[in-house]
C-alpha cells in the first residue's frame, strides 16, 4: 500500500510535469484559422496537362493517393465540420450552388443561371436538372433550403454549428434562430429547380452566401439539429451522401479514407475509380511522394519550403506554385483594454487604454522600416513567399500595391525617424530612450505551432535591436494559452506575432480590422479606416466591384501609414502531385478542381 | 493472499478520486478551452463560441463542473468529447487503446527476447567481445532519440527497401481474419523495434548487472560447492533472484504501455492513445484528458498490484497476509 501510494505520487508528478510541458511547448502546425470551404486555387500548370491529354486522350480507371499530415477529426457533414483535413474529402464529395474562376468570379455549379432584384436583397437562382445525389434520388431546390434552414435552425449553435456567417444576413434570421417563429424565409424554393435567397438588406455580395456545399433533405429530414453531428449520416463512410463526383464509401478510422467514383455525376462519370487519403507524418512525406507510394500533397499544407528543391529534383513530380490568401503580422498593441472591459467581454473604444510605448505612427513606422522582410522570406521560406504591403492578398481585384507604404528595409532611415522623434540613447546602454529619457522597451510576444513564425521572433528582435530598440522576447506560448493573452489584453504586450488563413469569397478586411472586431487584436481604433470600410459595403454603391476596389485602395493607404501591424509576408502555397496524374486545373485557392477530369497516365 | 488483493483494490478508489481531482484541476488551470484555439476564422463569429461554452456548461463554476463530470463517471458515462463533435470518450478511447496494446506487446515481446538472453549471457561472460558489443548497443540504444531512429528505420526499410510499410496500421479495410493479424504484424515491426530500442537496452543493462551481483552471493557459492552443475545454478537460484528487480520494471512498463508513445505513433502515423491523449491536451478536450488519466492511473496500479503478486511467486520469502 505504501510501496503502491508512493509510486502514485510519481505518477501524478509525471502526469504533471508532462502536462505543463505540453502546454508549454506543443507543436502542433494547424492551429491556424481553418481553411474555409471557400478558399482558393491556381493555375500555372494547366497547359502542361493540357498538352499531355493531346498526345492520349483520358484514361478512365486507376486509383490515386493523396495524403494529408494530420487526421480529420471525423465530422463530414459540411454544415457541421470545422477542419480543413475534412474539407479535403468534402471537396470531393459534396458541390455548392456556385464556385469560384480564377479570377476569383462566381461561376455555376449546381446552379446554372441567376439574377438579383433592383436593390439585391435577393437573389434567384436556376439548377441544374438531373443531378442525383449518391444514393441515386434527385437533387431538388428542397435540398437548398433544407441546408439553409439547418444552419439557421435554433439548436444549431449549440449543436456546434459555426458557419451562421452564411445564414446571418437571410431575411428572418433572427426571428428563426431564436425560436420565434417556426417560418424559414431566407430561402425559398419556387419550383424544384428554382430557389430564391432573401435577404434583411441589401447584398453586395449575395453569391458568396449561396456558395455553401449542400445536404441531401431525404437524408436528415428525420435527424434534429441537434443531433446531427452524432448521426452516421455525418460521420460514417457509406452513409454520408453528397452530389460530389466521389462517393465516400470507407475509411480505416484516422488513417485511410477512400472515395469512389460517382457513376451518374452530373458533369459526367469521373475518369478516377478512386481517391484514397492518407495521414502520413510530415517527416516521410517527401521519401513517399518520390518512392510513388503517394502521388499528392496540397492543402491545406503542401509541401515545406525548405523541401521545395528536393522535390522538384525527383523529376516524378509537378510542383504547383502559387501565393496564398493568408499572411503573417507583426502586430502593434495600439490600445490595451481594462481589467474590467476584459472581464465582462466588452469591447467599448471608448474605455480602451493607448499603449504610450507605440502611440506615434511615425515610432511604427520606424519600427517597420528597421525589419528586414525579403531577408526573412529569403532565410525561411527560401524565397517561396512574398512580403506584402496590405492585408489584402495579392490576387484579388481590391489589392493595390501602389496604394500602401512599401517598408523597404532601410535600418538609417528607421534610425534618423527615431532620432528625430527624439528616441535616442541618452544614457549611453545601446539602446534608445523614448524623448523623456525613460526606459524603452518593447515586449515581443508570440506562439508555438508554426515552425516559420517560432523562427521569426528572435530575428526580428536582433534586427531592431540593430536599430537601437530594446526588444524583451518573451517565452513563446502554446496556441491556445496565446491567443487567450491575446484577447484578454489587459496586458503590457507590445509586438505579437500572428498568421491569418484567409478565404478567396471576399477581400473584405473588416471582420479582422475593424474597431470592433473581435480579431483586432491590435485593437485598433481609425476612424478613417472605419468610415471606409463601411463605405466598401455600402449598397447601392458597393454593388459596383470598381467602387468598392476605389475604396479599398483608399483603405490599404490608411493602413499601411498607420499600421496596426506591419504584415511580414505571404507564404506561398506549395502543393505537389505525381505527374502520373494528368488533367488538373489549380485554381488561386485549391487543386482540388473539377476532380471528375483527372485521370492517371497508367490506368490500364 | 485474497484479502490482500481485495484490500488492495479498494485503496485504488480514493486514490483515484484523489488523481482525478489533481488532473481535473490542472486541466482546468491550463489558459484557454477548447473554443480558445479556434477562434482564429475570421469568418466564424466569436459569439458562437460563447453560446456553445455555454451549451457545455464551460461557464459554471469548476466544482460543479468536476461534480457534473465525477456524477456522470460514476455512473459508467465518460461523456462527450468536446472536441470530436458527436463522439463519446469511450468510442474514441477504444477505437484507439487496441492498437496501443497490440504496439505496446509487440515491443515489450520484442525488448524481452533480445534483452533477458543477452544480459544473461553478458553477466555469464562479463568482458567478452559480445558483452562489450552488447553493451555499447545498449548505451547507443538509450542514447538515440526514437523519432530519429524511426526516421532512418523508414527511410532505409520502408522506402529503400521497401520490406515494411512506413504508415498506419493496416494496409486496407478488406483483409480480414489471419491474414489481418498478419497485416497488422508487418505493420508493426518497425514502430515496435523503434519503440522496443530504448527498453531494450534498459532490461539488457539491468538483467546483467542483476545477474553478475546474483553470481557472487553466498548462496550462489554454496549451490556450487553442493556440486550443482551450472545451468542449474543459472535457472534455479540465479535467474529467480535476479528477475525481481525485472518484474518491477514491468509494473511500470504495464502503465506505460496504454499511455502509449506519442512519438512513436507521430512517426508512423499510427493512431494509438498517445495522440489522442496530446491532442485532447492541445485542445483542452477536458471529458478525453480526464478519461486517459484515469485510465492511465488505473493501469499503473493494476500493474503494480500484479508486480507485488508475482514477487510472492517468484521469492517465496514475500508473503502478504
Amino acid at each position: 500500500m505504501n510501496r503502491a501510494f508512493r509510486r502514485l505520487l510519481i505518477l501524478l508528478v509525471f502526469l504533471c510535469m508532462m502536462g505543463f510541458l505540453l502546454v508549454a511547448c506543443n507543436d502542433d502546425g494547424d492551429e491556424e484559422g481553418a481553411e474555409n470551404e471557400d478558399t482558393t486555387e491556381n493555375t500555372d500548370d494547366g497547359e502542361e496537362g493540357k498538352e499531355e491529354k493531346a498526345e492520349s486522350g483520358p484514361q478512365a480507371g486507376g486509383t490515386l493517393t493523396g495524403a494529408m499530415y494530420s487526421a480529420p477529426a471525423g465530422m463530414f457533414n459540411p454544415i457541421f465540420y470545422e477542419e480543413a483535413y475534412e474539407a479535403n474529402i468534402l471537396s470531393f464529395t459534396h458541390d455548392s450552388l456556385v464556385s469560384q474562376n480564377e479570377s476569383l468570379e462566381f461561376i455555376p455549379s449546381l446552379a446554372k443561371e441567376w439574377e438579383t432584384n433592383e436593390d439585391q436583397t435577393s437573389l434567384t437562382l436556376k439548377l441544374e436538372e438531373g443531378v442525383t445525389w449518391h444514393d441515386g434520388e434527385e437533387f431538388t431546390a428542397e435540398d437548398v433550403v433544407f441546408t439553409y434552414k439547418s444552419m439557421s435552425d435554433p439548436d444549431y449553435v449549440s449543436a456546434g454549428g459555426i458557419r451562421t456567417a452564411y445564414v446571418l444576413p437571410l431575411l428572418g434570421y433572427t426571428a428563426y434562430s431564436s425560436g420565434e417563429t417556426d417560418t424559414f424565409e431566407g430561402v425559398v424554393a419556387e419550383d424544384d429547380y428554382t430557389v430564391t435567397f432573401h435577404f434583411e438588406e441589401p447584398n453586395i455580395n449575395p453569391l458568396y452566401y449561396a456558395s455553401f456545399p449542400i445536404i441531401p433533405e431525404h437524408i436528415f429530414k428525420d435527424i434534429p439539429v441537434a443531433e446531427m453531428p452524432e448521426a452516421a449520416e455525418s460521420r460514417d463512410a457509406g452513409a454520408v451522401i453528397g452530389t460530389g463526383a466521389f462517393k465516400f464509401t470507407e475509411m480505416v478510422e484516422r488513417e485511410q479514407y477512400i472515395l469512389e467514383r460517382h457513376e451518374d455525376y452530373w458533369q459526367g462519370t469521373p475518369y478516377l475509380e478512386s481517391i484514397v487519403w492518407k495521414v502520413v507524418a510530415q517527416s516521410v512525406m517527401t521519401g513517399l511522394l518520390e518512392s510513388g507510394e503517394v502521388d499528392f500533397i496540397a492543402d491545406p499544407n503542401g509541401i515545406p519550403p525548405a523541401d521545395f528543391e528536393t522535390v522538384q529534383g525527383f523529376g516524378n513530380i509537378e510542383i504547383i506554385e502559387q501565393p496564398d490568401f493568408g499572411y503573417q503580422l507583426l502586430g502593434f498593441k495600439h490600445n490595451h483594454r481594462t481589467s474590467e472591459d476584459v472581464e465582462a467581454g466588452a469591447l467599448e473604444p471608448d474605455n480602451w487604454v493607448p499603449n504610450e510605448k507605440l502611440a506615434d505612427p511615425k515610432v511604427r513606422q520606424a519600427i517597420s522600416y528597421a525589419v528586414n522582410r525579403e531577408g526573412l522570406v529569403e532565410g525561411l521560406l527560401y524565397g517561396r513567399g512574398q512580403p506584402i504591403n496590405s492585408p489584402i492578398a495579392t490576387q484579388f481585384w481590391a489589392y493595390d500595391d501602389a496604394a500602401a507604404t512599401n517598408y523597404n528595409y532601410d535600418p538609417e532611415k528607421a534610425g534618423s525617424m527615431l532620432d528625430e522623434l527624439g528616441y535616442v540613447d541618452a544614457n549611453g546602454d545601446g539602446f534608445r530612450e523614448d524623448p523623456e529619457g525613460n526606459e524603452w522597451v518593447l515586449n515581443l510576444d508570440y506562439p508555438t505551432g508554426n515552425e516559420l513564425r517560432e523562427k521569426t521572433a528572435p530575428l526580428l528582435k536582433q534586427q531592431l535591436e540593430e536599430a537601437g530598440i530594446s526588444v524583451n522576447m518573451r517565452q513563446p506560448k502554446e496556441m491556445t494559452a496565446y491567443v487567450e493573452e491575446l484577447t484578454n489584453d489587459n496586458t503590457d504586450w507590445d509586438l505579437y506575432l500572428l498568421g491569418w488563413s484567409l478565404g478567396s469569397a471576399d477581400p473584405d478586411p473588416s471582420g479582422l480590422w475593424a474597431t470592433k472586431a473581435a480579431y483586432n487584436f491590435s485593437r485598433w481604433n481609425n476612424p478613417e479606416s472605419e468610415e471606409l470600410m463601411q463605405k466598401a459595403l455600402k449598397a447601392p454603391e458597393a454593388f459596383e466591384q470598381d467602387y468598392r476596389a476605389e475604396v479599398y485602395s483608399e483603405w490599404q493607404t490608411v493602413f499601411s501609414e498607420d499600421l496596426p501591424a506591419l504584415l511580414l509576408y505571404a507564404q506561398n502555397s506549395l502543393w505537389a502531385y505525381n505527374k502520373r496524374l494528368q488533367g488538373v486545373e489549380p485554381l488561386p485557392y485549391t487543386m482540388y478542381q473539377d476532380a471528375h477530369l483527372w485521370w492517371v497516365n497508367d490506368a490500364n | 493472499m485474497h484479502k490482500y488483493i481485495i484490500r488492495r483494490i479498494l485503496v485504488f478508489i480514493p486514490m483515484l478520486i484523489m488523481l482525478s481531482i489533481i488532473v481535473f484541476a490542472l486541466a482546468k488551470a491550463a489558459p484557454g478551452d477548447p473554443f480558445t484555439g479556434k477562434i482564429l476564422d475570421p469568418t466564424v463569429d466569436p459569439e458562437v463560441f460563447n453560446e456553445q461554452r455555454e451549451a457545455l456548461g464551460l461557464n459554471d463554476p469548476i466544482p460543479v463542473q468536476y461534480f457534473r463530470w465525477a456524477t456522470s463517471m460514476a455512473k459508467g458515462d465518460f461523456g462527450e468529447s468536446m472536441y470530436y463533435k458527436g463522439r463519446d470518450v469511450q468510442s474514441l478511447i477504444s477505437e484507439r487503446i487496441v492498437n496501443t496494446v497490440y504496439l505496446g506487446l509487440f515491443a515489450l515481446v520484442i525488448t524481452l527476447v533480445v534483452a533477458i538472453p543477452i544480459g544473461i549471457y553478458s553477466a555469464k561472460n562479463p568482458y567478452s567481445p559480445l558483452d562489450y558489443s552488447a553493451t555499447t548497443f545498449g548505451f547507443l540504444g538509450l542514447a538515440i532519440p526514437n523519432f530519429f531512429f524511426g526516421l532512418i528505420a523508414i527511410y532505409v526499410f520502408a522506402i529503400k527497401l521497401g520490406w515494411f510499410p512506413a504508415q498506419g496500421t493496416i494496409s486496407n479495410i478488406h483483409i480480414t481474419g489471419f491474414s489481418e493479424f498478419l497485416n497488422r504484424i508487418h505493420h508493426m515491426v518497425l514502430p515496435g523495434i523503434t519503440l522496443g530500442l530504448a527498453g531494450t537496452a534498459t532490461y539488457m543493462r539491468y538483467m546483467r548487472s542483476e545477474v553478475l551481483d546474483v553470481l557472487g552471493s553466498d548462496y550462489i557459492r554454496t549451490a556450487k560447492a553442493k556440486g550443482m552443475n551450472d545451468r542449474n545454478v543459472l535457472y534455479k537460484h540465479t535467474l529467480r533472484n535476479a528477475i525481481i528487480p525485472i518484474i518491477t520494471l514491468m509494473g511500470f512498463e504495464f502503465g506505460a504501455l496504454l499511455s502509449g508513445a506519442i512519438i512513436t505513433e507521430q512517426v508512423f502515423s499510427y493512431p494509438g492513445l498517445g495522440t489522442l491523449f496530446i491532442n485532447s491536451i492541445t485542445n483542452r478536450d477536458y471529458p478525453v484528458i480526464m478519461s486517459i488519466t484515469l485510465l492511465l492511473g488505473v493501469a499503473i496500479l493494476i500493474g503494480n498490484l500484479l508486480a507485488d503478486i508475482f514477487y510472492s511467486i517468484v521469492d517465496p520469502r514475500i508473503r502478504y497476509d
